[in-house]
Order: C-alpha cells, then sequence, then structure tokens
C-alpha cells in the first residue's frame, strides 16, 4: 500500500442526503379554559335586611335562574417547525392541533388546503387521504396513523385536543429555498357564522348553541422548505498491530476516521454520525473525538456517547451544519478481537 | 261602614305583614345588539334566561317600602354566583355605599379596603375575588318610596 498507515485500505465514500430530523414542540392546554360547562343553572336571590319600629326583619327576593348555552369555538395550532423537504419527496407531514375551547362536546369537520398565495409553490394533497390523526400519539407520522374520514368526525370534550397531520407530496424540479405550504381548517358541524349566532336546540342535551368568537372554525398554516442538501461522508481507517506494523490482527488497533463535509448551500439540520461497532472488534473505551477534542462515552449534555442500548455504536451530534463550517471529524478506535 | 273600613285596613296590614314590608324583585338581563329604525346599530337590555361564557349579565334589585312606616338601616346583600365574575365598577345604587365581601359574606369592607391572601401573599382585592355586593342605604326609606341597585357580572 502507498501509505504506511492506509494499509488496511478502505476508504470508502458515499454521498446521501441526510436525514433532517425536526423536534415537535411540548405543548400544553391550561384546564378550565373553556368557562362555565354547558347546562350550567345560575341562580341569584338577594337578601334586604332592614329595620321596622326597631325590629330587625330579612327579606328574600324572587330568585333569578340563567342557563348556559353552548359555545362553539376551536383553535387549530400548527405544532411542526418549517418542515425541509426534497424535490419528489412524497408524503411529508405537518402536525396541527385542533382544540375545542367551546364548553360543550362538538365535533369538527377538517379540510386541507395546499393553493395558498404567497409561497413559492403548491404541495400536492396526498393520495388517497391527506388528513390524518395522530392515532398512535408519536408527533411523527407513520403507518399506525388513521385517515379522517369526512363524516366521521371525532367528538372533542370541552378543552380537548388532537392531533391532526396533513400529508403532502413535494413536487419535482423544485430549487433550494422555495417555500410551499399547507392549511388545515377545522369547522364545527353544528354550524359557523359572527359571533353570537345561536342555533337554536343544537348544543348539548338540547340547549341552544352559540358561535364563539372564532365564528365555529378556525385554521393554521404551516410550511415546506426546499432544502435538499448534500452532505458527504468519508470514512477511512488506519491499523496500528501490536508489532509495531499495520496487519489486521488480532490485538490490532483500528482507528476510523469520518469527515462529514456540506457540499451545497443550505443547513443540514440535526445531522448526526451514528457508526456501529464492526463485528469481531471491540470498542476502545473514551477514544471518541470530534475535530480533535475528546468526546466521554457516556450518555451525558456532550456531542457524543457509547451508545450500547442496541448494536454498540458511536454516536456523536454535529447539530446544524452549512458549507462555511467546513469539514467535520469524527474519530474513534477499536481493537480487533 | 266605618267599622267595615277598619276591617279592610286590618286585612291589608296583615297580608303586608305576612308578605313582609318590603317588596323586592330581582331581574337578570343582557345587553343585544339590534338595528334601530335609522339602520345604526343599537344596544337594549333583554330578559337573560340562557347565556354563554364570555357574556355579561346585569342584575338589578328593585326594592319598595310597602309598609306605613320608614324602614331604617336597609342593607341589600346579592352573592355572586360561582361561575360569574363581578364586574369592575359596575354596582350602582342611589343613595348607597356599596361594599363587597371576598370571604363569602362573612365580612364586608369597599372595594379599596379589601386583601386578599394569594401563595402566601397579601395583595390588593380584585374584581374577580368577590364574593358577594352589598348596598347600605344612606338614609330611611320612607312609606311608600323605593330603590335600585344593580350590578354587571360575567359569565366565565
Amino acid at each position: 500500500m502507498d501509505t504506511a498507515n492506509t494499509a488496511f485500505a478502505s476508504a470508502f465514500a458515499w454521498t446521501r442526503r441526510l436525514f433532517l430530523l425536526f423536534l415537535c414542540c411540548a405543548y400544553s392546554i391550561p384546564a378550565g379554559a373553556v368557562g362555565t360547562a354547558v347546562g350550567t343553572v345560575i341562580e341569584n336571590t338577594a337578601v334586604v335586611n332592614y329595620d321596622l319600629a326597631g325590629a330587625p326583619l330579612t327579606i328574600q327576593s324572587n330568585t333569578t335562574t340563567l342557563s348556559v348555552a353552548e359555545r362553539i369555538n376551536v383553535t387549530v395550532t400548527l405544532q411542526s417547525p418549517q418542515v425541509p423537504v426534497a424535490p419528489g419527496d412524497s408524503a411529508r407531514a405537518l402536525l396541527f392541533t385542533v382544540t375545542n375551547t367551546g364548553n360543550g362536546t362538538e365535533a369538527f369537520a377538517l379540510a386541507i388546503d395546499s393553493l395558498i398565495a404567497g409561497d413559492d409553490f403548491d404541495p400536492t394533497p396526498a393520495a388517497p387521504a391527506a388528513i390524518y390523526f395522530d392515532t398512535d400519539g408519536s408527533g411523527d407520522f407513520n403507518a399506525g396513523d388513521q385517515p379522517y374520514t369526512p363524516g366521521a368526525e371525532p367528538d372533542l370534550l370541552a378543552d380537548q385536543s388532537i392531533s391532526v397531520f396533513l400529508v403532502n407530496d413535494i413536487p419535482v424540479g423544485l430549487a433550494n429555498g422555495l417555500t410551499g405550504r399547507s392549511e388545515l381548517t377545522a369547522t364545527s358541524t353544528t354550524g359557523v357564522g359572527t359571533p353570537g349566532t345561536v342555533f337554536a336546540s343544537a348544543g348539548d342535551g338540547g340547549v341552544n348553541a352559540v358561535i364563539g368568537s372564532t365564528g365555529g372554525e378556525a385554521q393554521d398554516t404551516g410550511e415546506y422548505l426546499v432544502s435538499d442538501v448534500q452532505v458527504s461522508a468519508v470514512k477511512s481507517q488506519i491499523i496500528d498491530d501490536p508489532f509495531g506494523g499495520n496487519e489486521p490482527i488480532p490485538g490490532a488497533t483500528l482507528t476510523y476516521s469520518i469527515v462529514v463535509t456540506v457540499e451545497t448551500a443550505g443547513t443540514a439540520t440535526a445531522s448526526t454520525v451514528v457508526d456501529a461497532i464492526p463485528p469481531f472488534t471491540s470498542y476502545v473505551p473514551n477514544s471518541i473525538t470530534l475535530n480533535g477534542a475528546a468526546i466521554s462515552d457516556s450518555i451525558d449534555a456532550d456531542q457524543g456517547e457509547f451508545d450500547t442500548s442496541g448494536t454498540p455504536s458511536v454516536v456523536v451530534r454535529l447539530g446544524d451544519l452549512t458549507q462555511a463550517q467546513g469539514p467535520q471529524t469524527v474519530e474513534f478506535q477499536v481493537v480487533i478481537d | 261602614m266605618k267599622i267595615l273600613m277598619s276591617v279592610i285596613l286590618i286585612a291589608l296590614a296583615t297580608t303586608a305583614a305576612a308578605q313582609g314590608h318590603l317588596d323586592v324583585r330581582t331581574t337578570v338581563q343582557k345587553q343585544e345588539v339590534f338595528v334601530n329604525e335609522e339602520g345604526k346599530s343599537e344596544t337594549r337590555l333583554v330578559p337573560a334566561e340562557v347565556v354563554v361564557p364570555g357574556e355579561n349579565v346585569i342584575y338589578t334589585i328593585t326594592f319598595r317600602n310597602v309598609s306605613a312606616e320608614p324602614a331604617d338601616n336597609v342593607v341589600i346583600t346579592n352573592p355572586i354566583a360561582e361561575n360569574l365574575m363581578y364586574v369592575d365598577g359596575s354596582a350602582f345604587g342611589p343613595g348607597m355605599e356599596i361594599l363587597f365581601s371576598v370571604d363569602g359574606g362573612k365580612t364586608f369592607a369597599t372595594a379599596g379596603e379589601l386583601n386578599v391572601v394569594e401563595d402566601g401573599e397579601v395583595r390588593k382585592a380584585q374584581a374577580g375575588d368577590f364574593t358577594h355586593v352589598r348596598w347600605v342605604m344612606q338614609n330611611d326609606l320612607a312609606a311608600g318610596a323605593q330603590g335600585t341597585a344593580r350590578f354587571a357580572a360575567i359569565l366565565e
């Protein structure tokens, strides 16, 4: 071999689209934000105390009665940050939360609109279904999630939320940096109208339903960003055998080097190097470095670890990478068994 | 004839005593927006029977002295129902001092004098803390005279 330290010359290179990860925001709705429950009866009686001819007396008024009607209110809130996509991607999901902010039980019809003005391209709603519920509660769109069927809207209790995905395909031939939007609308199945509109006897238990401040419907819009970042990762290894040579024999130490480089414009978000320890080798404790700086084996606040929870692997999180940051070099060592 | 008149007067007096010497009525109303004959939006008070969260209601208490003697120390007390919140500054009553309670009607004071303890810290009471409104008449309520007390609350 031409170079002393690369006798076991298996350097290889590949270029691929780095998986772009995103985190879902945790969210919560304060309890009791929706107001007095539908059907509540509020009575009022005034009491008057007075003296007449020196004698203290008390009298009560009649009792008035108010009953609480159903107020229809809904909010739709985008949960996904801007979703990076590549041209030609299929079934890319945006996550929303639909919350019944009324005071009774209500169902909401769901609709997708991907022809939004003001963006650069129109995503294509996935067929045969483009609206799904996050059935498994994972926050990620996956096979277990059930499609929404118009006419079979689930009832939401007052203050209850449901997670909904809009699923779009991304057209081919799009340049990096272009954005496309998709909007989810939730509409009360009782009806819509200006605030104060009354639907007689349409509320829970036959009380009136009254349209609240949101008009009986709400929408929010999510955005896709074409971010077809090309990232290269080049892996090489150096062998040092126990006899001062470079033979891959038992007891020899292999130093792996993985160089990650962003090759195009754009940001490779949450880039992570995961490399399994090869069979018939053992990881050398505390041998991970990133750009020459040590990274501990334990799972802690630093950028990586030796993860033994599954296949023993070296994990190094590079974060959001751009071309400007230059090559990132991860190294670690194993010993041949 | 004189005897008959006396009998009738006694009967009337007995009826008044049975019902109390004051006639007290409460109504609850809400504002309704309507379009007047000139095509402009106006609001008017209509009886409130059904309300939705966020809506204001106005309670009006009218009281009349139906006895033949003046009533002294007239005090009207109205609880603020659990799901209602007093609308700041809304209590009104001609010739009456307006007091509030923050302890379920045990003690009363003017709005500015009341404090509440929250998370171990004393702070000034706010409209949402009030549990009762009280109107204290400054003068006697003469025989046949009437008065009005009013406040607004919002349905939570």
